[in-house]
């Protein structure tokens, strides 16, 4: 590399690295400079003391913060579950060659392209108690038996549940779908003349070459699940009875609702720990698959 | 020495387009940036902005609309203006935040401009709610109060008056439905998703068995008290899933009035806005079908109705105070109060409008709620009310909920959260 490259490469980089570190870093590091302070904007009288790690200790004894908690587990151990499971079945069912592939998997993608906001939307007057279509569906015209679906804790975190696999599922699709595509022709063929049938050269060619493209999806589900907000914000702002109160959810409705800055950015700080620590996991197992597979 | 160079010309050419983004503006009218949302009948407050340009033509008003539910609302509004945002000059506020707003140094005092002798021409209610500390820092421009809608029609063929008490609404509802054979029918329709609303509606059972969140007097919070349990209670197991729909809980006004006017419910609790919905034959399969009166009570106590309603204030840091002000004195005036109050049914503020013959001529009913208006209670007046409220929310949703809940325990418990959060409103007043 010559010097005339290195400055040329650098002027590229700069503009990135400062990007990164307007948009990125100084976010963060404001969040964790005030989840060490008492903020509330309400009371400006109170100043804003450092308080250390009075926000975190009370975080660890706040019921609805560990309520939210379990909450948001729940939803991202089903939603990527569920979510990678029809993935795979989709991809696999667009990767084959058919009449009309072009046509289905623009299909398959609709629900990924539509707002998160829209969609949700859309999921509220699909199960709604007294004209949704899924009342419908079920009872027809009975509308005596009509469940509200999102007025019952159970059944209002299992519809948010289901309306992220709906929305999401495709995107899913779109990694593997990536992942099956570079598995060359010639193995299948080559497995066939062999006499492998359909569930051995599944298993034995397409599933462990698609892993790191799975383990990307996984990656990418699990961490955006995490973050979930806008559906539970939409459907159900929390309710009822707190049953679909995410972290996201409850961190804003501290911080912009009732106005406690410092611990709401408590809240945020610790959803950025949970998020980072996985994908440090992920990128460590998916750096490796990714070696092992192009060896 | 290139990247300095280039990013000097970058800078030059922002700067340059933003100097003659504001040398542009000089010469033209005053613009004020109006912060509000989008009301449920947009045109009529068209009207009166395109009235107000008419009669004040050194001055612009541009509108922003925001989110409608007042907590987004809210969220969107402290955001700009903890910010000392310049960008907004005039906000609507709801009738819980003046103190937040005051104590905050958010809103304009406005006492200079809006002295005694003119606030006297407002109703108490809505006054009170927007002074803090001997200031005054909104002008309400309408207010709310919960109303008892009821089926005149229904309540007429089985020879009922309408209730006095809630158990009294429940033994008319039960023989209506008997008669009615009509499965879609309910007895009774109100708001219980967990937002602010649930605090209004609750808030009206609380009272009208003669408890309360905050004693008036003494300042302690008595959410634990058994008048309080008990109102919850009786909303658990007569209310939810009996009295209204299991899908109640999940209801904003909206969702609630639909019930009624599509006519699947005896009995309904909104603001007054909702006459105005409710007979509009276009919308509604009852127009003219309809009454409206004040709220039952608990036997042996008084009926109760939670003030709300909208007022203007201005930002602090706005630069064109005196712009604003002309503003809002003009939406707030006779003239548009009722306009407001004919053609979208919203509460005058204004004494004089509720003489006023042509308004009176249109809305009969308006008079008689004149009494309900005036002892309508508001809630707990904090700069911290949004703390409170999300407790509230949280114990209500959670009581009503859950047939099995504990609720005195639960009350219990969020009472020690509550008298926490006023603690932290009292620490300031030292």
């Amino acid at each position: 590399m010559t010097r005339k490259d290195q400055s040329f490469f650098l002027t590229l980089l700069v503009p990135v690295i400062l990007v990164l570190l307007l948009f990125i870093a100084a976010p963060i590091g404001q969040s964790i400079f005030l989840s060490f302070h008492r903020i509330i904007i309400g009371l400006p009288q109170l100043k804003t003391p450092f308080v250390g790690l009075d926000n975190y200790q009370q975080l660890l004894t706040d019921p609805v913060a560990r309520h939210s908690f379990w909450i948001t587990i729940i939803f991202v151990a089903t939603t990527t579950f569920f979510e990678l499971l029809i993935g795979l079945f989709l991809a696999l069912m667009i990767h084959h060659h058919f009449p009309g592939r072009g046509a289905l998997r623009a299909c398959v993608l609709i629900p990924w392209a539509i707002p998160t906001v829209v969609a949700a939307q859309m999921w509220r007057f699909l199960l709604n108690d007294a004209y949704g279509m899924v009342n419908y569906a079920v009872f027809g015209s009975e509308t005596s038996h009509y469940i509200p679906w999102l007025a019952q804790p159970a059944t209002a975190l299992v519809a948010i549940i289901i309306a992220d696999i709906w929305k999401t599922s495709s995107f899913a699709a779109l990694l593997i779908l990536a992942g099956l595509q570079v598995i060359p022709e010639e193995i299948y063929q080559a497995a066939k003349v062999d006499g492998a049938v359909v569930w051995r050269r599944f298993w034995h060619i397409t599933w462990p070459l698609i892993r790191p493209a799975l383990l990307v999806a996984l990656l990418f589900r699990t961490i955006d699940a995490f973050r979930v907000f806008d559906i539970a914000f939409v459907m159900t702002q929390g309710g009822p009875a707190d049953a679909t109160n995410v972290l996201q959810l409850y961190g804003y409705k501290k911080m912009f609702v009732e106005g406690w800055m410092g611990y709401g950015s408590t809240l945020s700080v610790c959803i950025f720990i949970m998020v980072l620590g996985l994908a440090i996991i992920y990128v460590r197992m998916v750096g490796r698959r990714l070696l092992e597979a192009s060896v | 020495m290139k990247i300095l160079k280039s990013t000097i010309i970058v800078f030059g050419i922002v700067g340059a387009l933003c100097l003659g983004a504001q040398l542009s503006r000089a010469g033209e009218p005053t613009t004020i940036v109006f912060l509000t949302w989008k009301p449920n009948q947009p045109e009529v407050w068209e009207g009166l902005f395109q009235r107000f340009h008419r009669n004040n033509p050194g001055v612009r008003v541009k509108v922003q609309v925001g989110p409608h539910s007042s907590s987004e609302y809210h969220a969107i509004v402290t955001q700009r203006l903890k910010n000392k945002d310049t960008s907004v000059d005039v906000f609507f506020m709801d009738v819980i935040w003046p103190p937040e707003f005051a104590n905050a140094g958010w809103a304009l005092d406005l006492t200079s401009r809006f002295p005694d002798p003119e606030q006297n021409k407002y109703l108490r209610g809505p006054i009170t709610a927007n002074r803090y500390q001997g200031g005054i820092y909104g002008m309400p421009c309408y207010l709310g109060a919960g109303l008892f809608y009821y089926r005149k029609d229904l309540l007429n063929k089985y020879d009922f008056e309408p209730p006095l008490s809630w158990e009294e609404m429940l033994t008319q509802g039960q023989a209506i439905l008997q008669g009615e054979n009509d499965a879609e029918l309910r007895i009774y329709s109100a708001q219980f998703k967990q937002y602010e609303g649930l605090v209004c509606d609750m808030m009206e059972f609380i009272w009208s068995n003669g408890g309360a969140v905050i004693d008036n007097k003494t300042g302690q919070v008595v959410l634990d008290e058994s008048a309080a349990i008990e109102a919850v209670t009786f909303v658990r197991d007569h209310i939810i899933g009996k009295a209204a729909p299991r899908g109640a809980i999940n209801y904003e006004e909206p969702e609630s009035l639909d019930v009624f006017i599509q006519g699947k419910a005896v009995f309904h609790r909104n603001w007054p806005y909702a006459w105005a919905m409710a007979n509009d034959p276009k919308k509604s399969k009852i127009a003219g079908k309809i009454g409206v009166g004040p709220l039952p009570s608990f036997q042996g106590q008084g009926s109760a109705s939670t003030l709300g309603g909208w007022q203007f204030g201005i930002n602090r840091y706005s630069k064109h105070p005196v712009a604003a002000w002309q503003f809002i004195r003009f939406m707030t005036s006779h003239d548009n109060q009722k306009i407001l109050a004919m053609e979208a049914s919203l509460a005058p503020t204004r004494r004089s409008v509720y003489q006023d013959p042509e308004v009176l001529k249109k809305m009969p009913h308006l008079k008689t709620f004149l009494p309900a208006f005036e002892k309508a209670r508001p809630r707990p007046l904090s700069p911290v009310y949004p703390m409170i409220s999300q407790e509230l929310q949280r114990f209500f949703s959670r009581a009503i909920v859950d047939r099995r809940s504990d609720v005195s325990e639960m009350a219990k418990a969020t009472s020690a959260r509550i008298e926490k959060i006023v603690k932290l409103g009292t620490m300031i007043q030292k």
